[in-house]
């Protein structure tokens, strides 16, 4: 199967480059965004794009448990983050009254 | 008994801990109370202490308290000695102490900080009874540490004034240049044997043949003088005991007349054995002190200040000491110690008598005609001026003789020096004291309020009056029929560990004439200077500013005490301020300042502003560093 | 179906990217999870498929909303973005990326290998081996995880709660 059929038919490939591509939309999120819940957001979809490559490669490596394993992981982290990070945009904006990423600069000052 | 003997020097420091902590708190009653009471329970238990040194056939109390300090071969003990010679002086300072403890409450009743007074004077004579008890060199150097300390402390008394506190800073000062040759000198002392405590030193230094060893023991005693010149104000570190009289007067007569400032004398009667070995040394201890005494004799002479021309007085009358301990003479030179103690001690007492009767009046051209107001302080004062003028028969004449007699026997040029300034001692005593207890009043206001001053002053004045009176009795000299009762007492102590005797022999046959002659010599001169004096200033000052103006050049090098003062601060603290100065500006301000902290201090801003531009604070930003930084990294692994 | 998942998850990840809304958005990621969840299933994984419609679709993306609605902060973002130079490096950086990726995805001999290797064989997930794995070699991971989230949910706690 040669690289382009792999990618119209669902081979290891094409698996890979939506990842990747998930991947770029995510970060694109991140650094273009300012609203702090978007570029969240746009981390989670990062988190997903990894764990689309973990289980593709797991898949392509016979079934390989490791691969859910580590799947689990990431899901467990993304928990995580999500609730502090969400914690961390509510107290930002208790104090702030913005979820403006470019407001809460005070650090520069 | 001997169980309880580390209380003498202890009970006045439990005083001091009590009046210094709790003195605000307990009230003047009970601080004066704890103040006599620790002084007197040391001097009742120093008495017993010297009777069972008295009684024990080698006349040596030898109090250890185990091991202080002991690294490599250096070995301290702790532990304190009574012989004849540290007996002695403890009696003194306790005896005097209590004495002077007794008036200071009188004298001080109506001062501020009378508790944090007690204190002080409860500590000084804990360092005192240290520095004269110890039995280790360093043991006696804490002591001496401490007296100074004290003095600093008590000149300082009314620190308010900047008289005061400037006069104790330079005392301290005068005394830190001394206290380090007494460092060096202890450190010679015990590269050379090997030991710190004074009795092994003084062995290992008799057994030493007398030609051997000088050249490391002559620097290591001459470091010692040096801390005594310092301690004992001899030339050149006299200049803070004039100014340490800005304290108030007991302390003037406890501390810088009694007790302290013959620690010097103490100390080198101490090492006498060591001093015997050195005879560079003994020569220049004796031509320091002969031209201290008639130095300060000289200044003493036209002073206004009555407490001035005593110090002035205590100077010259300490390099007498200095004078017979050169001479050899260290019994002479310790029982002018002894005299002076109780005369001087006096005089200062009676001076501050007058003083709080003139409502603090120390000017003696404002005073005259006392005799009558103060009767008590009048016949006291008069017994101890003819003491230190020599007068025949009192104790001063009995020990300054000794001294003059065997500063003859060294060489007569020092003899020489020593009578001129016992002719000015006569003068300036004789001036001293009719101006202020004969003649006509000179101030009315003044003398209209003079009174008597308490008992608890006065009591003091009777006993030490007695005290000269009889101090006599244990030194009147061979020659004139008396048997020099403190020479063979002192002696154990003074050639202790001495194969060979450190006491010249004197009193023998065919010195007795030659010591008649010189006494009478001296006698009669002292005797019609003393009149010289007397009928100078008997009607007031007319005589003396007649003279005066004969005189404009020396009277006003004798009035500005020949400009010592302003030299010291032209050519010695100018050019030091100078140097400080320069070593500020250029290694402070330039080196350390600038290149060592600004330099630092401004590329770090520099820097820190140029990196600042990427610190945006926004979030975003940081991010894409990072991606751009993983994006590279990516690049480097999967290339 | 590849097609079909893959399209559905890229698209709406762009819309996310692209939409001003929030709560649009929000649902746009929603929408994408979903994407990704069938591309599990046909990556023969179907346990993987449920934790992640549960997990993200499910709690995480409530999570989210919740937060949207609770701070009422829909708000439309400024026009003008405040520093040029960001927006231009991070569309630079992200084709870089893609363009990587793509040629990293048709022209790697390894991937090829591998992908030839184990296409034929579409045996479903085991449930048991993954126990086994996780509950053997990754013990200590399982168990710092746990932690990690009872951590995360105390952390929460403490910074919302206004007074503790």
């Amino acid at each position: 199967m040669t690289g382009l059929d792999a990618i119209l038919h669902g081979g290891l490939q094409g698996y890979l480059l939506v990842a990747l591509l998930l991947f770029a939309i995510g970060l694109a999120t991140v650094l273009l965004r300012r609203t702090l819940l978007l570029q969240f957001m746009g981390v989670e979809l990062m988190l997903n794009a990894v764990n689309v490559t973990l289980l593709a490669f797991g898949r392509y490596r016979g079934g390989d448990a490791e691969a859910m394993v580590f799947y689990l992981f990431v899901i467990a982290v993304a928990a995580c983050e999500a609730a502090i990070g969400l914690a961390l945009v509510i107290s930002l904006y208790r104090h702030r009254d913005t979820t403006d990423s470019d407001q809460a600069a005070t650090l520069k000052q | 008994m001997n169980k309880y003997y580390w209380l003498i020097p202890i009970l006045p420091l439990l005083g001091c801990l009590f009046n210094g902590l709790l003195g605000k708190r307990a009230g003047k009653s009970l601080t004066t109370f704890v103040a006599l009471g620790v002084v007197l329970g040391s001097l009742l238990l120093a008495l017993s202490a010297f009777f069972t040194m008295k009684g024990l056939p080698d006349h040596r109390l030898v109090l250890a308290y185990g091991e202080w300090m002991g690294t490599g071969s250096l070995s301290v003990p702790f532990g304190l000695v009574v012989d004849p010679l540290s007996g002695t002086m403890m009696l003194v300072v306790t005896g005097i102490g209590f004495l002077i403890h007794l008036y200071s409450v009188g004298y001080m009743h109506d001062e501020e900080g009378y508790a944090r007074y007690f204190s002080f004077l409860n500590l000084f004579v804990f360092f005192m009874l240290t520095l004269v008890l110890g039995s280790t060199l360093v043991l006696m150097f804490v002591g001496w540490e401490g007296v100074g300390l004290c003095s600093y402390l008590l000149i300082g008394y009314a620190f308010d004034t900047e008289l005061a506190s400037a006069a104790g800073l330079k005392a301290f000062l005068a005394n830190r240049v001394g206290d380090l040759g007494v460092v060096i000198g202890m450190m010679v002392l015990f590269a050379a044997f090997g030991t710190l405590t004074i009795s092994d030193l003084l062995t290992q230094a008799g057994r030493l043949a007398p030609e051997l060893g000088f050249g490391v023991l002559t620097f290591a005693t001459l470091m010692l003088f040096m801390g005594a010149t310092g301690k004992s104000a001899q030339l050149p570190l006299y200049l803070w005991l004039p100014d340490a009289m800005a304290g108030p007067t007991p302390v003037s007569a406890l501390i810088h007349a009694a007790t302290m400032v013959t620690s010097g004398i103490y100390m080198i009667c101490r090492l006498a054995p060591v001093f015997s070995l050195t005879p560079i040394t003994l020569s220049v201890v004796a031509w320091v002190g002969a031209a201290t005494a008639l130095f300060a004799a000289t200044i003493g002479l036209l002073q206004r200040d009555i407490k001035k021309v005593l110090a002035y007085s205590t100077v010259s009358q300490l390099g007498y000491m200095f004078l017979g301990l050169g001479a050899s003479g260290f019994a002479a030179g310790f029982f002018h110690v002894f005299t002076h103690a109780w005369f001087k001690a006096l005089l200062f007492l009676g001076a501050g008598s007058v003083i709080l009767g003139l409502h603090h009046e120390q000017d003696l051209f404002k005073m005259g005609g006392l005799k009558a107001k103060m009767p008590i302080t009048f016949w006291t004062m008069l017994i101890a001026t003819l003491a230190i003028i020599g007068f025949p028969g009192t104790s001063g004449f009995a020990s300054k003789d000794e001294i003059l007699f065997l500063a003859y026997l060294k060489n007569p040029a020092l003899w020489l020096v020593g009578l001129v300034a016992a002719c000015c001692t006569a003068f300036y005593m004789l001036r001293l004291f009719t101006l202020a207890f004969l003649g006509a009043p000179r101030d009315a206001h003044a003398h209209d309020h003079a009174h008597e001053s308490p008992a608890s002053m006065t009591v003091p004045l009777v006993l030490l009056a007695a005290g000269v009176l009889v101090s006599v009795v244990l030194g009147w000299p061979a020659a004139f029929g008396g048997e020099f009762h403190i020479g063979t007492w002192l002696a154990p102590s003074l050639a202790y560990g001495q194969a060979h005797g450190a006491q010249g022999a004197h009193g023998e046959n065919g010195t007795h004439q030659l010591a008649w002659a010189l006494a009478s010599v001296s006698t009669l001169l002292a005797l019609g200077f003393a009149a010289f004096g007397y009928y100078s200033y008997k009607d007031g000052l007319a005589v003396a500013e007649a003279r005066a103006a004969r005189f404009p050049v020396l009277h006003r090098i004798l009035l500005n005490k020949y400009y010592v003062d302003e030299g010291v601060e032209l050519y010695l603290l100018r050019p030091i301020r100078w140097f400080g100065n320069l070593l500020w500006k250029l290694f402070d301000v330039i080196l350390i300042d600038g290149v060592g902290v600004n330099l630092p201090g401004a590329l770090t801003r520099v820097i820190g502003d140029f990196m600042a531009l990427f610190q945006t604070g926004r979030v975003r930003n940081y991010a894409l560093s990072m991606a751009l930084g993983a994006a590279a990294l990516l690049y480097v692994f999967l290339k | 179906m590849f097609i079909l998942f893959a399209l559905i998850t890229l698209v709406a990840a762009l819309g996310m990217l692209l939409q001003k809304n929030v709560i649009v958005a929000g649902l746009c990621m929603v929408a994408s999870f979903f994407g990704v969840a069938g591309l599990f299933v046909l990556l023969a994984n179907p346990v993987a498929a449920a934790l992640q419609i549960i997990v993200y679709s499910g709690a995480i993306m409530v999570l989210v909303l919740f937060v949207i609605m609770m701070l009422n902060s829909h708000e439309e973002e400024a026009a003008q973005s405040s520093r040029p130079v960001q927006r231009w490096l991070s569309l630079g950086l992200v084709l870089l990326f893609a363009l990587g990726s793509l040629r990293l995805a048709l022209g790697s001999a390894g991937l090829q290998a591998l992908a030839s290797k184990g296409g034929a064989a579409p045996a479903a997930m085991s449930l048991q081996a993954v126990g086994d794995a996780l509950f053997s070699g990754h013990l200590l991971g399982f168990e710092v995880a746990g932690l990690m989230l009872l951590a995360a949910m105390v952390g929460a706690v403490a910074l919302t709660k206004r007074n503790l």
